[in-house]
């Protein structure tokens, strides 16, 4: 099916606010000519997912390699998002990582957490008991949640307990006796040289050569090997059958797929209330549960249901998320394409993620950041329009020049209808409330039609509480 | 797997010692992006420290038996100052000059460190610059500039007025991605490790394409985005193979001679600091820094290096002294590995 009408358009904009950060006019209309289905297709399986830039990231950016410091990782991730082939890869990477949310503060190793966004993006789109697998074996984790103290003769159950809790099931589906029993499973899953590597943790010690990559070690001497009952299982049961018998669980079906969700489709209430609240789309949630089970597992159909859903496609969703600040910033920067070549500004745009409410990889806490409406406060506001107006009214980014070109060569002297609905397409086939519209018309009306005007006009869309939302 | 330290299709080169430790004030490195090894015997080494923070910037002058002498310059727009430090070179009258490949200018110090002048003006055109990442001085104290945004090589007198330049953007003999360090070598050709192409390539003094050094890939002769060449006077080409973390050595005719990994040991600077934090001391004398572990990618040298703190991990730069000593500048290990010829 080829689409090419402006309702497609829409949905192709819509598609790309929430599998990607948006895209620019061209790209949109690119993607609608080739029609939906391929757009999803392309977007799951993209033709280069590997980041061609990283070489550049790191001569250009020492810190982006060596990770000293809190912001070396960050920087990368956002460099990446903002400059990849691939955005639905590091769009799932940010999903889980707000669940897994794993902050520097405790790990005090940039490397590790950046190896942990790694797995997400290489396993994030796998079957869920890999990526949780992984999880069980990441570093990062580990320290996280305290599981190299996790003893055959004295159990710490951090890590059993937010991996049922948080990770998996959620609240009510599971036991006390359960999280005991599944930190003794994962007893002895610790990190290598524990006692050297969370001594210069401590310490944040780079001290004599830098840091030290972190590895993943299975101490037998240290793991519990008897019998155990979890969720009515007996045996003697390893990590790996505590993740195997989780993931065959109806509720870690359910949990992802409401998480899935309230990522990809419309804002739901904060976790912690997900017990006591039903679902938005209670239908939605049961069918991507079938399909996690109808494919083994698979979060990658699951995306595929999820995007191809008609509960997805609905014009009753849209705009019913408001955009993170990671996504926000990166949506604008993919824009206005000011990274076409490294630039110190990374680390700037990075800071201003994080004034906006969103330090990736310094979550608030393990359960991640609460999103939807909490994104905005009226601090959180003023950074978000001062940025993106910032961006958008400056004319040197070769992105804002070809919008800006675009719009003067489309009508050399457009009614201020017309302005308005080309800076709109411009800034990525929005759609605006008719109040918003007003707004922008007012200004539209006034003065002569130039470059200026435009600039003015595209900094002010950009200001809208459209804008802010995906 | 730890790669065998140094594997060889002939032995010129065997390990000495390591120099420097990771620390952001005085005695130390920062993310050091290259070492002049002075006339004097001393070794400058420019640190480059973390994007937007200003402790760290400096260049540690100290040598090979790890006697410190202080530092000059710091972070800043000012004379004597740096944004983004990159390459140093010393010239026939012992001037030492440092490229800044974020503020396009190259500062001019004395030998002890005093500034005396900078030069540079942003741009495209013939005498501008846009991102000068390496120097090196040739015949008659000719300043040879990497011009890196710029595709380029170009050429200055030591005072900064502009002589010529060769090279344009593109994969053809004698055009250039993003070239980087280079170097003059006793015969006064120029050498330029041409990066975004995986090459080195040769020119005469004026610019004339000579011959290319290596291809893509990771086998022995071939090249990932290398980063910094030396020549010696038997016409031996040393190469900083930064993307595949090692160093290679051709034969004048760019046959592959060796290649290195790295195997680092406890500087004397590290020693200090051990002896002093023995807490630290004694778990690290019970950590495995070999361990045999699985990497998520075990074709990929960065994520090798990263792992094994003996290996090169950044390997930025290779510099030679006057007694054929090759000194190893590794960014991310904030240290000198050097080797000496083989006996």
């Amino acid at each position: 099916m080829v689409v090419s009408t402006k309702t497609d358009t829409n949905l192709i904009a819509h598609l790309l606010r929430r599998a990607a950060f948006g895209g620019s006019r061209d790209e949109i209309e690119t993607w609608a000519e080739r029609g939906y289905e391929a757009a999803v297709n392309d977007l799951i399986n993209p033709s280069e997912p590997e980041w061609a830039e990283v070489f550049l990231a790191r001569r250009f950016h020492f810190e982006q390699s060596g990770m000293l410091t809190p912001q070396g990782g960050p920087a990368h991730w956002l460099y990446r998002m903002i400059t990849t082939k691939a955005p639905l890869h590091e769009k799932v990477a940010l999903f889980w990582h707000g669940i897994f949310a794993t902050g520097y503060p405790k790990v005090i190793h940039g490397k590790a957490l950046s190896d942990q966004i790694r797995t997400f993006r290489l396993h994030g789109m796998g079957r869920f008991d890999n990526l949780l697998l992984e999880l069980a074996k990441d570093p990062a984790m580990i320290v996280w949640l305290d599981n190299q103290d996790n003893h055959k003769d004295a159990i710490n159950e951090n890590w059993g307990r937010e991996l049922l809790e948080l990770f998996s099931m959620g609240v009510g589906n599971y036991s006390e006796d359960d999280i005991k029993e599944c930190a003794r499973a994962f007893t002895g899953w610790t990190l290598g040289n524990t006692e050297y590597m969370v001594l210069r943790s401590m310490r944040d010690s780079d001290w004599p050569y830098g840091r030290i990559a972190w590895h993943f070690e299975f101490r037998e001497d240290d793991h519990d090997d008897g019998e155990k009952t979890f969720l009515g299982n007996t045996g003697n049961l390893n990590g790996e059958d505590i993740i195997r018998i989780i993931c065959e669980q109806e509720a870690t079906a359910r949990f992802i797929a409401r998480h899935m969700y309230h990522f990809f489709v419309a804002d739901e209430p904060p976790v912690p209330s997900w017990p006591y609240t039903p679902p938005r789309d209670p239908e939605a949630i049961d069918v991507l549960a079938q399909a996690y089970f109808d494919n083994d597992h698979s979060i990658k159909a699951m995306l595929e249901t999820l995007l191809s859903s008609d509960s997805f496609k609905s014009e009753d969703v849209r705009y019913e998320k408001v955009k993170g600040p990671a996504e926000f910033v990166t949506g604008v920067l993919r824009l206005t394409n000011e990274f076409d070549r490294p630039r110190r500004e990374i680390l700037d745009r990075y800071f201003q993620t994080n004034f906006m409410g969103q330090m990736l990889t310094n979550p608030p806490s393990v359960e991640g950041w609460h999103q939807g409406v909490e994104w905005v406060d009226t601090g959180t506001l003023i950074e978000r329009i001062n940025f993106a107006s910032e961006q958008l009214g400056d004319e040197s980014k070769a992105g804002v020049r070809r919008m800006v070109d675009s719009i003067m060569s489309a009508d050399p002297d457009p009614s201020p209808d017309d302005l308005v609905a080309l800076c709109l397409e411009n800034l990525g086939v929005i759609a605006i409330s008719d109040a918003t519209r007003g707004v922008l018309r007012k200004r539209a009306e006034m003065g002569e039609h130039s470059r200026n005007k435009v600039l003015e006009m595209l900094r002010l869309t950009a200001a809208t509480h459209d804008f802010q939302r995906a | 797997m730890v790669a065998s330290a140094a594997q060889t299709a002939s032995t010129i080169l065997e390990y000495s010692l390591t120099v420097g430790m990771s620390v952001m004030e005085g005695r130390g490195f920062y993310y050091p992006v290259d070492t002049l090894p002075t006339s004097h015997g001393r070794l400058y080494v420019v640190n480059r420290s973390v994007d937007g923070v200003e402790r760290g910037v400096r260049v540690t002058m100290c040598d090979i038996n790890s006697d410190y002498y202080g530092t000059f310059g710091a972070a800043g727009n000012g004379d004597g100052q740096f944004v983004q430090a990159c390459g140093i070179t010393e010239d026939s009258q012992g001037r030492v000059y440092i490229a800044d490949e974020y503020a396009n200018q190259v500062s001019v110090f004395d030998l002890e460190g005093n500034f005396l002048s900078n030069w540079g003006t942003t741009g495209n055109a013939e005498g501008e610059l846009d991102g000068p990442s390496s120097v090196a001085v040739g015949p008659n104290d000719t300043v040879y500039v990497s011009d890196t945004h710029n595709h380029r090589v170009q050429r200055f007198t030591a005072s900064g007025a502009s002589i010529d330049s060769f090279g344009s953007q593109g994969t053809g003999d004698g055009e250039f991605d993003l070239p980087w360090g280079l170097a003059v070598a006793p015969d006064g050709d120029v050498y330029v490790a041409d990066w975004g192409n995986d090459r080195v390539q040769r020119f005469t003094a004026t610019g004339d394409y000579v011959a290319t050094y290596g291809s893509s890939g990771r086998g022995d002769g071939e090249l990932r985005r290398p980063s910094s060449v030396v020549v010696d006077e038997r016409g031996l080409v040393y190469v900083a193979d930064w993307g595949n973390e090692r160093v290679q050595v051709f034969g004048p005719g760019g046959e592959f001679v060796q290649k290195l990994r790295g195997e680092a040991t406890e500087s004397e600077w590290a020693k200090i600091f051990l002896g002093v934090n023995k807490e630290e001391a004694a778990a690290r004398s019970r950590a495995d820094l070999e361990p045999d572990i699985e990497l998520y990618d075990p074709d990929d040298p960065h994520e090798e290096s990263s792992h094994f703190e003996k290996l090169f991990w950044s390997p930025v730069s290779v510099k030679l002294d006057g007694e054929g000593r090759l000194y190893v500048t590794e960014s991310n290990r904030h240290r000198i590995q050097i080797y000496q010829r083989a006996s």
